[in-house]
């Protein structure tokens, strides 16, 4: 169960989810730029249209959509109320002794807030519609062009791959430990902090000597079924493009474009 | 040809690799080895722990160097740096834990790892994981995940990237010590095709008889060189050699065995049915009238009453139990549903089922390491709907606490239930063995002083059968894996529990090493530990060991009666799809000769029961027969 739910994959056979992953991720970046370029609401609602675009496309609910956002809620609310309350300039709306609030602050605080919502849904999709693997194997060839440079692009890669391989193992592994620690009459949950981080010993100390004997055998089950890097590998799955990602790409190449001309032709707000 | 061949190979560890090597130098060594197998051979190479067998794998793949002495490999020679790599394209070798030798999380993936790095083009690739997937026999599991598939599945796929590199030598490294019996079969009926069918040379490294028996030659290792060698069925005979290398007769010919020393000369047979052809054979021989005896019934007919109330100190009392994994999800998993069980004071219980049939989680419910819905903190009764009865809530008393109260004092619980899990080595931690035994003693009395606890932990490390001064300030890591097992056993009998609930005890251990922790087992029960609650998938073992043992199958209690009740026939094994002990098949096979058997399942019974009707009566009677009437070499 845990390989399913973890990387927050969400199972579905929709556009987004047919797209390679190398144009989501492309696209992923181009939109993250594009909402950079966005210096008013005109051009963020663009962008945030682009966006409802493609969620709709892939038919990953709102709910689970909005849980990421839930994970970077504070975050959000954090730098809102900075800004809100530290934002110079503009006509003062309200103040208390030193603390004023200005009409720019307000637009400032809603425009940072909106830009930093859409930044995490974005991404959010893409590990939504994109399972880990097929993320790994499109870093892996957008990162190839490095290789030339001695990059060790295909090593990076399969480290990916591999730690995310043993995520659930060890998830699995740890539960075990920890109940085996339990069972002996460990306390994980009361007491200070010192006493806490104190009691994570019994867990920490056979989880790192386990990943260490794990670590050793696959070395050599890899060792044993000829493993000598990346020299005269060939590769299985080839990352095709079709259709869709052609029209993703053009999706893409319109909102870079519109967002150029809005920054030209319209007035900044910031 | 022959494919690997061996000419005075001495190979020892540096001392910097010794880490997890413990006592003698000599461990995991070889010491002078003359070996070959030959081409389409099945090789099977038996030996116990630290005997070097597992060396032997190693350096026939090249991980390992030998230190003095000449390899060749398919007519390479593996001394040579340069020819690592031809030898591993042929020489494949699996490992024994399944989950450490994949490399992908998706199964077609892992196994176009070899293919891959070998260079093979693309195209063929996708060919060659079609022949590997339909030679183990896993078509439908090309696009599955690798962390769900079942440990004997895991290990097929294991098997199935070796042989995408299309090697010509197969190595099974112990690869099935950590499945369960029926992964072990679906392992080495693999195997067995693989050798008839595509040729494969296969090299299996074993500590269990009967999957030796398979091959056509057995080699026995010990001490890093070859003692016997010959037919398996030869080999496997020599009791007295065996045992001088810690290893076990197979159980038919223990059976046999036995029966010629209490004066009925049944001579070796391999299996069970072969063991019930040869015992009736010999008592047509001696002209014993089996078939008019109606019933033999074992002497200690008595059956464990029922000790009427459960619930006290010593006993499980469970009435309802139901458990749902992560409810109000898509994932949601019912592992219970509704088990009732009563395990009396004083029993040697034992759970069976297969993997996710709810015997873990069960057997967690005990010490309150999965809590009932009523003994959460936050449990707030709920009204029951209008015009519906109140749902009866589950009711579970273990060792006097009510667990399906918050107020139970949880730690004393603990304290009282001990819970030996799965591969329970994996969980020492501290700098000294004396530090991990006490552990679960410091958590539990805050107030000890020195002595006590030093003596305390000195009678649980001797209880395990350890020299407490010997081990004490060791730390638990260099110890050998045996040796763990008892230090992690030790760490918590320490707090002598009322009942002890251990799960799979014995696996991945040798059959010496399993009798060992077994007597271990029954030494604590008979002496202070009221009750022992055992889960296995070891039909053997349940036979041998328990009082009574209850099957699980799908979350629910399929059947709960004692060994000789539960395997008389298989309607119950069958339901819950397993197998039946070893002794019960011969008591099956017998019956179909007429010869109406019973025994209580345990092999020693079987034999007696055996004896009794053959007129034979102690088992030592009529010792001075044994020579002259088998004819064992």
């Amino acid at each position: 169960m845990r390989d399913v739910s973890f990387g927050q994959y969400y199972p579905a056979n929709s556009f987004v989810h047919k797209c390679d992953p190398r144009t989501k991720l492309l696209f992923l970046i181009v939109y993250i730029v594009a909402v950079f370029l966005a210096k008013n609401f005109y051009a963020l609602g663009a962008c945030a249209l682009v966006f409802l675009a493609v969620a709709a496309f892939s038919s990953v609910p709102i709910k689970s959509l909005l849980k990421s956002v839930k994970a970077v809620l504070f975050l959000l609310l954090f730098t809102a109320v900075l800004n809100l309350f530290f934002y110079n300039g503009g006509d003062v709306l309200w103040q208390w002794k030193f603390i004023k609030i200005t009409d720019k602050a307000v637009y400032f605080t809603i425009f940072l807030a909106a830009r930093l919502f859409l930044l995490v849904l974005s991404s959010a999709l893409l590990t939504l519609t994109t399972t880990p693997i097929a993320l790994t194997d499109g870093i892996e060839s957008l990162l190839l062009p490095l290789k030339w440079m001695r990059f060790p692009v295909h090593e990076l890669a399969l480290i990916m791959s591999i730690a995310l391989r043993f995520i659930p193992i060890l998830t699995d592994e740890t539960g075990r430990i920890m109940n085996a620690q339990k069972a002996r009459g460990a306390d994980f949950e009361s007491g200070g902090l010192f006493k806490r981080v104190k009691a994570i010993i019994p867990i920490l100390i056979p989880l790192l000597i386990s990943a260490f004997r794990r670590a050793d055998e696959l070395g050599d089950a890899m060792d044993a079924r000829c493993y000598s890097g990346s020299k005269v590998r060939t590769k299985y799955k080839k990352l095709k493009y079709g259709w869709r990602d052609l029209l993703g790409l053009l999706v893409l190449g319109a909102l870079l474009a519109g967002m150029i001309m809005l920054r030209l032709h319209t007035p900044a707000v910031i | 040809m022959e494919a690997i061949k061996f000419e005075q190979v001495h190979f020892s560890y540096q001392a910097d690799e010794k880490d997890d090597v413990f006592s003698t130098d000599a461990a995991f060594s070889l010491d002078g080895m003359d070996f070959s197998v030959q081409e389409g051979e099945f090789v099977a190479v038996l030996g116990h722990n630290g005997s070097g067998k597992s060396t032997l794998a190693r350096l026939a793949n090249g991980l390992l160097e030998p230190t003095a002495g000449k390899i060749t490999v398919l007519g390479y020679d593996a001394g040579e740096q340069k020819n690592l790599f031809e030898i591993r394209k042929r020489v494949g070798i699996v490992f024994q834990n399944p989950d450490n030798q994949t490399v992908a999380s998706i199964v077609e993936d892992d196994i176009a790892f070899g293919p891959e790095n070998i260079g093979v083009p693309r195209e063929e690739i996708g060919a060659r994981i079609d022949f590997a997937l339909s030679a183990v026999g896993m078509e439908n599991y090309r696009h599955s995940t690798t962390s769900r598939l079942s440990g004997g599945q895991k290990q097929r796929i294991a098997i199935a990237g070796v042989l995408a590199l299309k090697p010509r030598v197969m190595i099974l490294d112990e690869s099935t010590a950590m499945l369960d019996p029926r992964g072990r079969k679906e392992v080495m009926d693999v195997v067995q095709k693989l050798n008839k069918e595509e040729k494969i040379t296969v090299i299996l490294i074993t500590h269990f008889p009967e999957e030796a028996l398979l091959a056509d030659r057995a080699v026995v290792m010990h001490r890093g060189k070859i003692v016997m060698e010959g037919r398996p069925e030869e080999v496997l005979k020599k009791e007295d050699e065996l045992a001088k290398c810690s290893l076990v007769l197979p159980k038919p010919v223990k059976l046999c065995r036995t029966l010629c020393k209490g004066g009925l000369p049944v001579s070796d047979a391999f299996t069970a049915e072969e063991a019930a052809a040869r015992i009736i054979e010999t008592l047509e021989d001696e002209r014993v009238d089996y078939t008019r005896l109606k019933t033999v019934t074992s002497q200690d007919e008595e059956t464990i009453a029922e000790k009427g109330e459960t619930g006290g100190k010593g006993s499980v009392y469970c009435r309802g139990l139901s458990f749902v994994y992560s409810p109000s999800s898509p994932f949601a998993t019912h592992a219970l549903n509704g088990v009732d069980l009563d395990i009396h004071a004083g029993e040697f219980f034992g759970i069976i089922g297969h993997t996710g049939s709810g015997k873990s989680t069960f057997v967690q419910h005990l010490n309150a390491l999965l809590k009932l819905p009523t003994a959460e903190k936050k449990y707030k009764p709920k009204r029951p709907k209008r015009g519906k009865p109140m749902p009866a809530a589950a009711a579970l008393k273990v060792n006097g606490f009510d667990l399906a109260k918050k107020t139970t004092d949880f730690k004393q619980l603990r304290r009282r239930v001990g819970m030996v899990f799965q591969y329970p080595e994996y969980q020492l931690f501290a700098e000294t063995v004396f530090d991990d035994v006490a552990f679960g003693l410091k958590n539990f009395v805050s107030d000890l002083d020195d002595t006590k606890m030093e003596q305390a932990v000195r009678e649980a490390i001797e209880t395990v059968g350890l020299n407490y001064e010997e081990v004490k300030n060791r730390s638990p890591f260099e110890l050998s894996g045996g040796q763990k097992r008892r230090v992690a056993i030790a760490g918590v009998i320490v707090t002598k529990p009322e009942i002890l609930v251990l799960d799979e005890p014995a696996a991945g251990l040798d059959p010496m090493g399993k009798e060992d922790i077994m007597s271990l087992l029954h030494a604590m029960h008979k002496s202070w530990c009221k009750t022992v609650i055992i889960v296995s998938h070891d039909m053997d073992e349940i036979a041998e060991n328990c009082t009574r043992a209850a099957i699980f199958s799908d979350g629910k209690i399929l059947a709960v009666d004692e060994p000789k009740n539960l395997f008389k026939t298989r309607a119950i094994t069958d339901t819950a799809g397993l197998e039946v002990p070893f002794t019960a098949r011969v008591v099956e096979c017998l019956r179909d000769y007429g010869l109406q058997i019973s025994c209580d399942m345990t092999l020693e019974n079987l034999t007696e029961n055996i004896l009794k009707i053959a007129g034979r009566g102690g088992a030592c009677m009529r010792s001075n027969t044994v020579n002259g009437g088998c004819d064992h070499a």
